[in-house]
């Protein structure tokens, strides 16, 4: 089950070359007339997803925001490799996409830490996995520890945390199994307003701290806006990229008392906001 | 339950055997009837001082860990399987709800008649008892999995093996715990039958022994040795398991 | 303790059938297909047998044919044997069953009802629940001798403890502040244990007696071998003793088919009918 080398080797014959050279430089996450059709419980056949094409840069952080229903999530799962689609490409890294694997990681918006596994163990859990030496992997984890402020809590299990701090160990353990690209699916949907704000600010620090490349997908415009170099806006189901908004105020810089004076940045989160809107009410 | 009110529990037991007491030395029963406590601790003494009580123990302890053993490592290991393959589950569940119904005692003659008298057709009783349930709740517990934590696992690169051994077996764990807890009491009930019916060893062939001599005191030594081996079990195996499992992961599937 | 619910909606998202739309040609009712469905993996175990028989051809008294098992049956029928048995089984567990829960349920409440009481009997009653019936036998054996009543005595021992300890227990666990609500409103003591303690416990006290009722009927399985006074246990034993072993197999499906007739016809309902309908099941 070694996902790295199965990638290689079915990667070597026809278009990978082409495609790889298609690939811009600078390009970590490239998307390709992406169609994704299944089958609902009641049988009927729904379009998630029609002629889905877009880029994300190397360090670049790309919210997705839209309607409920509009695909998001089906969208992180086909990157992630846990989904096949019905037709189009996802290459990441210059690899296309085929199963899931370790250059690609995933935060979920459900609770998707193991409850029999400590604080620690989960966090190291990716590591582990890729044969880490124990000393080294400890390391590693405890900065990723520090980082995401868990110290203390390293030897308790999930059920004795809050969901913020769950959330926060799931995007530790994502961090430290240092993927080349981290995709998010609406993480912070089922936390508390307080704390998800906290978290947010706390996900824009590491982003600028760890210059991750992070596909990030959300139904909360605010929250795409605050955290995204550019917004990509999609359309009602069958979700389709209706614009991409670039977020004037550089990450370094944004908290949310700075955004919330800045014009520029207030005037570009309602037109995102308008732009969402108006796929709702059509 | 408070921290000091566990000697509480010792009452029942000593009132039990004070009413005892009395009705032995009433008079109204005869000795063969009601043996006097005094008598059953003289028999109790008798018999271990012949060895005869340790090999019976040894005996009935021997086969319930080996039918409990062989049951639990492959029910739990075919549950997974059947478990992770949807169709194969489907078709097994049925049977397994089906067996687990005439299990136990109800193999009894036909074990006899496959392995005739003796620890195998024993064990095989025990085995057979225990068995069903764990496959059955292995499935069950599998399937409740969440799919979101395979796929977590699945991103960090995990394969079949580390999928199997750190999320669908601490994952079906809960359940796999409650099988087991479950087919225990089944099959420590068929133990004692078994050996009244088919061994001529253990505390079950113990009591039945007796009874054929109307030795009564006998008879409630080996009574009060099933129990007493029951609690040890129940407090040095199941709740050790408990503890350090599911219930420090929060995951207890019932109260 | 917040995850202690997380099993359940999982599974019952991933129990949902997938995809079962409309497939070629005609659709059988949903009932049938059901029961198509479940009777499947039987026949797969009755061609498996059927394989292994004829395959292998081992001697009738290790393992007969399916067939063989079949013929055997018409004779015990047609004598009235196996309906005699059959009822008789039943009615023992019917009495033994049911007197268990007419003085199980009674005395856990009262156990249930005071902490200290219920703190002080709950190491007596596991001690005794693990005894079983079955252990009791050889002493019951000499109290009243090879009779329909030392049935009946091993079958209510080992009923009565699972009832008594889980109805005890289920009173404990029924949250005060729900008496708390009723109390406030006026209640009085009476309506107290109807409205509030009864319906609370009643999850535990379903679950003891289908416990009690599974060891009661093994237990009946296993006294009716020893002693030897009809029923489905003494006929499994009979035919031992003759080698008889297509009879013995027979015995074993009509004690499955009886258990699945209790659990279907009498344990499921009483289940539905009150636990579920209040919202209350544990799994």
């Amino acid at each position: 089950m070694d996902d790295g080398g199965g990638c290689e080797l079915s990667a070597r014959p026809g278009p990978p070359a082409l495609a790889r050279e298609r690939t811009p430089t600078g390009v970590k996450i490239q998307i390709i007339a992406l169609r994704h059709e299944y089958r609902a419980d009641d049988g009927r056949q729904l379009l998630a997803l029609d002629g889905v094409s877009f880029d994300v840069s190397e360090n670049e952080v790309v919210t997705v925001v839209g309607p409920s229903g509009c695909g998001k999530s089906t969208l992180i799962h086909i990157i992630a490799g846990l989904v096949r689609p019905s037709a189009g490409e996802v290459w990441v890294d210059g690899q296309p996409v085929r199963r899931p694997g370790r250059d690609r990681g995933v935060v979920f918006q459900e609770l998707a830490i193991l409850p029999w596994r400590t604080v620690r163990r989960n966090i190291g859990h990716g590591l582990e996995i890729a044969r880490v030496p124990r000393e080294e992997r400890e390391k590693i984890v405890d900065r990723y520890i520090e980082l995401v402020g868990l110290r203390g809590f390293e030897d308790r299990y999930p059920h004795e945390l809050s969901g913020g701090m769950k959330q926060r160990v799931a995007v530790a353990r994502t961090l430290a199994a240092d993927p080349k690209v981290i995709l998010m699916d609406e993480p912070f949907a089922a936390v508390d307003a307080q704390t998800r704000i906290t978290l947010q600010q706390e996900l824009l620090r590491i982003s600028v701290l760890t210059m991750k490349t992070i596909l990030f997908v959300t139904h909360s415009v605010d929250e795409a806006v605050f955290l995204g170099d550019r917004v990509m806006v999609l359309t009602r189901r069958p979700g389709r990229v209706k614009e991409s908004v670039s977020v004037p105020l550089p990450r370094a810089q944004r908290s949310w008392d700075a955004v919330n004076r800045d014009p520029r940045f207030l005037a570009v989160r309602d037109h995102v906001l308008q732009s969402v809107r108006a796929e709702v009410a059509s | 339950m408070k921290r000091g009110d566990s000697w509480l529990g010792v009452l029942p037991f000593v009132a039990l055997v004070a009413a005892w007491w009395v009705a032995s030395h009433s008079g109204r029963f005869s000795a063969g009837a009601l043996p006097r406590p005094e008598s059953v601790l003289a028999a109790a003494r008798e018999l271990a001082s012949t060895g005869e009580l340790q090999a019976d123990v040894l005996a009935s302890l021997g086969r319930l860990v080996l039918g409990a053993g062989a049951s639990v490592l492959l029910g739990a290991g075919l549950g997974i399987l059947a478990g992770l393959n949807r169709f194969l589950g489907d078709l097994l569940l049925p049977l397994a709800s089906f067996f687990s119904a005439v299990s136990g005692i109800a193999w009894i003659p036909l074990a006899i008649m496959w392995f005739g008298l003796g620890t195998v057709a024993v064990t095989f009783v025990i085995w057979n008892s225990i068995f069903f349930l764990v496959f059955f709740n292995t499935v069950l517990g599998v399937r409740s999995v969440p799919r979101i934590m395979e796929q977590a696992v699945r991103t960090l690169g995990g394969g079949h093996r580390v999928l199997v051994l750190q999320v669908f077996l601490p994952g079906a764990l809960p359940y796999i715990v409650s099988g087991i807890r479950t087919g225990l009491g089944f099959g420590w009930r068929a133990l004692i039958a078994a050996e009244l019916i088919a061994a001529t060893s253990g505390l079950g062939f113990l009591i039945f022994d007796a009874s054929h001599y109307f030795r009564t005191d006998r008879i409630l030594v080996g009574i009060g040795g099933i129990g007493i081996l029951w609690t040890l079990m129940d407090g040095a195996i199941l709740g050790p398991l408990e503890r350090r499992t599911v219930k420090r992961w929060g995951t207890v599937a019932e109260p | 303790m917040s995850a202690r619910s997380q099993p359940g909606p999982a599974l019952l998202a991933r129990e949902r059938p997938a995809g079962v739309g409309p497939g070629p040609g005609p659709t059988l009712p949903a009932s049938l297909r059901a029961l198509v469905r479940s009777s499947l993996p039987f026949l797969l175990l009755l061609a498996v047998w059927w394989a292994a028989t004829t395959a292998l051809h081992p001697r009738a008294t290790v393992l007969p044919s399916p067939a063989a098992a079949a013929r055997a049956a018409g004779p015990l029928i047609a004598e009235g044997i196996l309906p005699d048995y059959a009822t008789a089984s039943l009615k023992r567990i019917a009495f033994g069953g049911g007197l268990a829960i007419a003085l199980g349920v009674p005395a856990g409440l009262l156990l249930g009802s005071n902490r200290l009481l219920s703190v002080a009997f709950t190491p007596f009653l596991k001690f005794f629940q693990s005894l079983s019936g079955i252990a009791w036998l050889p002493m019951v054996l000499v109290w009243f001798g090879f009779t329909e009543r030392t049935i009946q005595v091993v079958i209510l021992y080992t009923a009565l403890f699972p009832i008594v300890f889980n109805t005890m227990t289920g009173l404990r666990t029924v949250p005060p502040r729900l008496a708390d609500g009723l109390r406030a409103l006026g209640a009085g003591r009476w309506r107290l244990v109807t409205d509030v303690w009864l319906p609370g416990a009643l999850p535990s006290i379903i679950v003891g007696i289908r416990l009690g009722i599974a060891y009661g009927w093994r237990a009946l399985i296993a006294g009716e071998m020893v002693v030897g006074a009809g029923g489905i246990g003494f006929l499994l034993f009979q035919s031992r003793s003759f080698q008889q072993t297509a009879r013995i197999i027979d015995g074993m499906v009509v004690i499955g088919l009886l258990w699945i007739f209790l659990d279907a016809g009498f344990l499921r309902p009483l289940e539905r009918y009150t636990v579920e309908r209040w919202g209350l099941v544990q799994r």
